[in-house]
């Protein structure tokens, strides 16, 4: 069973609070889909599944299952199931008795609720742990029983708060297999609220990024990472290079000169952003490389390296691979592909800032580009 | 093993026995007594054993002081138990304002002499026409609430409610939460609530003699009646052992069930065996 969910123009405040958590928030979950809510800490995202689930009340705003509004069903009858970091499993009962609570909740036989609880553990490759208390599994384990308790209870809507986190990164993949697995099989409706950012993108058709209680986009993860809709996201989801300009006929105007954006948008103020996985490192003597600079700082990041180069419009960063053998002290070239600069307004949300890696951005003086108009993987004239 | 580990052990060892030896000593005489059919002094034991002393009692209407003990202990931890509970659970979870006032006011029983308690309350309700069984009941459910609620505080504040939501998501009604997560959850605070209760109404002797206005004659009344006016040893001896005995039984029990719910086989040799985890209060769904 699946269905489609509709939040409209929700906003919550909590008591005491001066500001509200959610405000004006819109989110719509196709039936079968997978969404994430990705956003910093306190951003709103478990009041969303709280409203969702009808353990929180929203002040306005309407939540909708399935086209109907579910604002005044108690959780027990909004056909929502949710999982949460912590399993939570009842320690009174037995495994097999924890998976077969919702079907018994739903009016099941005993003996029905069991057979069916037998079979989402099999789901949950624990075949044969029904007998167990819940103390005696591993974290790893109780979380898939939670999992499969939560399959169990039939729900129109999965809602998971962010449920791998607690786990160890090798579990975790387990955990996201398993999870896609069980969507290619029952293709239920999921709502996962992450600040993770792979985990988002490996588990959900779309990622809404909801920052200051508000969705501030939302799109697949291509969309997203390729085109972020603002600095705030574009810095959320962790890109360090911020070139503040103005853009004049097409072309993004800065300190490191001309560059050619494609679909520049109107004249006016406006910041290039580049990912730091875009910008290419090259010899200094290269003829591609735009910027010349002095290699600060290596960041070992595992297979690659986060490389912070010193020039003189300010630090750029790049990400270098295992064969590039860059030492500090080093004078590099840089390289950034027009195709893959985005150009946003100049606007800013504070909190977003607070979880992710601040970006350092150049300054608007100085002189030390290679050329007065950017070339390296386009050809077009400004 | 260090010599300081084991001077510490050996400390601990002496001062349970120690313990024990002070609650068991005073019970020796009192078992001789009830058993002793002649002792006489100087002699250290009795000279003839026998159960004067129980058929004494019986005589006595130890039997009927017996079964008004017991159902003044249930109704007392009938009441006190569910009360004790909710008041724990309101002010654990701050439903109520002046919770800390309202938490004093609640182990007011305990720090006021139950004599002034007991005649304030008599006057009051013979005032207000209460009969004495209903104004006995009440009384000793106040009484008891102080322990009750204090256990169940302590409970409740180890117990996550998020496990309550998680239920509700799961398709539970506010009263299968109740039934099948909560009560189970907390039995084992329950249980001890409920044994503290059942010990203030069981053992009660100055409220049931001044709000029971003489109606109800129960083993502590029976053991001061004839501790104070016979003389007969033996006798006050039986009544005394029948006073101690059911709470020490259930003591006794309750332990074992205890010990027999943490200590049992995590896995059942029977598939389609469910054995419910709680043998207190079922957890079967």
């Amino acid at each position: 069973m699946n269905a489609s969910l509709q939040l409209t123009d929700v906003s919550r405040t909590h008591k005491g609070a001066p500001t509200p958590v959610l405000g004006g928030f819109d989110l719509h979950v196709a039936a079968g889909d997978a969404v994430a809510i990705l956003g910093p800490s306190g951003s709103g995202k478990t009041t969303v599944l709280r409203l969702v689930a009808g353990l929180d009340a929203p002040d306005t705003g309407d939540i909708r299952i399935d086209g109907a509004s579910v604002l005044t069903r108690p959780p027990e009858q909004r056909g929502i199931a949710m999982l949460a970091q912590r399993p939570r499993l009842f320690p009174h009962m037995s495994v097999l008795d924890n998976v077969a609570f919702g079907p018994r909740m739903t009016g099941a036989s005993r003996r029905e609720a069991r057979r069916q609880a037998e079979q989402y553990l099999d789901l949950v490759q624990l075949p044969g742990l029904g007998r167990r208390q819940p103390s005696t599994l591993s974290g790893g384990q109780q979380q898939r029983v939670a999992l499969a308790r939560a399959l169990a209870a039939n729900p129109a809507v999965l809602l998971l708060d962010e449920p791998f986190s607690a786990l160890d990164p090798s579990l975790r993949a387990d955990m996201h297999q398993l999870l896609l697995e069980l969507r290619a099989l029952l293709q239920p409706t999921i709502v996962l609220v992450t600040h993770d950012h792979q985990e988002a993108v490996l588990l959900a058709d779309t990622i809404a990024i909801l920052i200051d209680g508000q969705v501030h986009q939302q799109g697949t993860a291509r969309q997203i990472y390729d085109q972020p809709a603002s600095i705030t996201v574009s810095r959320f989801l962790g890109c360090l290079n911020e070139i503040p300009g103005e853009v004049v006929s097409g072309c993004h105007v800065s300190a490191l000169g001309q560059i050619p954006v494609p679909q520049a948008g109107p004249n006016g103020p406006a910041t290039l952003v580049i990912r730091q996985e875009a910008v290419r490192l090259v010899e200094q003597a290269s003829t591609a490389a735009t910027v010349i600079g002095r290699v600060e700082r290596i960041v070992p990041l595992g297979a690659r390296s986060l490389v912070e180069v010193a020039t003189s419009v300010g630090p750029l960063f790049a990400e270098a691979s295992s064969g590039q053998d860059f030492r500090t002290g080093d004078t590099v070239g840089i390289v950034l592909p027009t195709e893959q600069c985005v150009l946003l307004p100049n606007q800013v949300s504070v909190s977003a800032l607070s979880d992710t890696a601040r970006p350092v951005r150049t300054s608007t003086s100085g002189s030390s580009r290679r050329s007065s108009t950017f070339s390296a993987g386009s050809n077009t004239e400004c | 093993m260090s010599a300081r580990t084991t001077v510490g052990r050996a400390g601990a060892l002496g001062s349970q026995v120690s313990l024990g030896v002070w609650f068991v000593l005073p019970l020796i005489p009192i078992l001789l007594w009830a058993t002793a059919r002649s002792w006489t002094f100087p002699r250290t034991l009795p000279e003839e054993w026998g159960f004067a002393g129980a058929a004494d009692a019986l005589a006595d209407g130890a039997a009927s002081a017996f079964v008004s003990s017991l159902i003044l202990g249930l109704v007392t931890a009938a009441l006190a138990t569910p009360a004790g509970a909710m008041a724990a659970y309101a002010l654990a979870f701050g439903r109520i304002r002046h919770h800390r006032r309202i938490s004093l006011l609640l182990l007011a029983p305990v720090f006021v002499p139950p004599f002034v308690i007991v005649m304030g309350a008599n006057v009051a309700l013979l005032r207000l026409h209460v009969p004495p069984s209903v104004g006995l009941a009440l009384v000793l459910m106040v009484t008891a609430i102080p322990y009750t609620t204090f256990i169940m505080r302590s409970a409740f504040a180890s117990y996550d409610t998020r496990i309550e939501e998680d239920a509700r998501t799961l398709g539970a009604s506010p009263g299968h939460v109740l039934l099948h997560i909560r009560i189970p959850m907390l039995s084992r605070a329950i249980t001890a609530s409920a044994f503290l209760a059942f010990l203030v109404g069981w053992s009660d002797y100055v409220i049931t003699l001044l709000i029971g206005g003489g109606a109800f004659v129960t083993v502590p009344i029976r053991v001061a009646a004839a501790a104070s006016g016979t003389g007969n040893e033996a006798l006050v001896a039986a009544l005394s052992v029948a006073a101690a005995a059911p709470p020490l039984l259930l003591l006794l029990t309750l332990n074992m069930m205890s010990r027999h719910r943490t200590s049992s086989p995590r896995e059942t040799a029977e598939p389609s065996a469910f054995t419910p985890s709680s043998p207190v209060i079922g957890a079967r769904i």
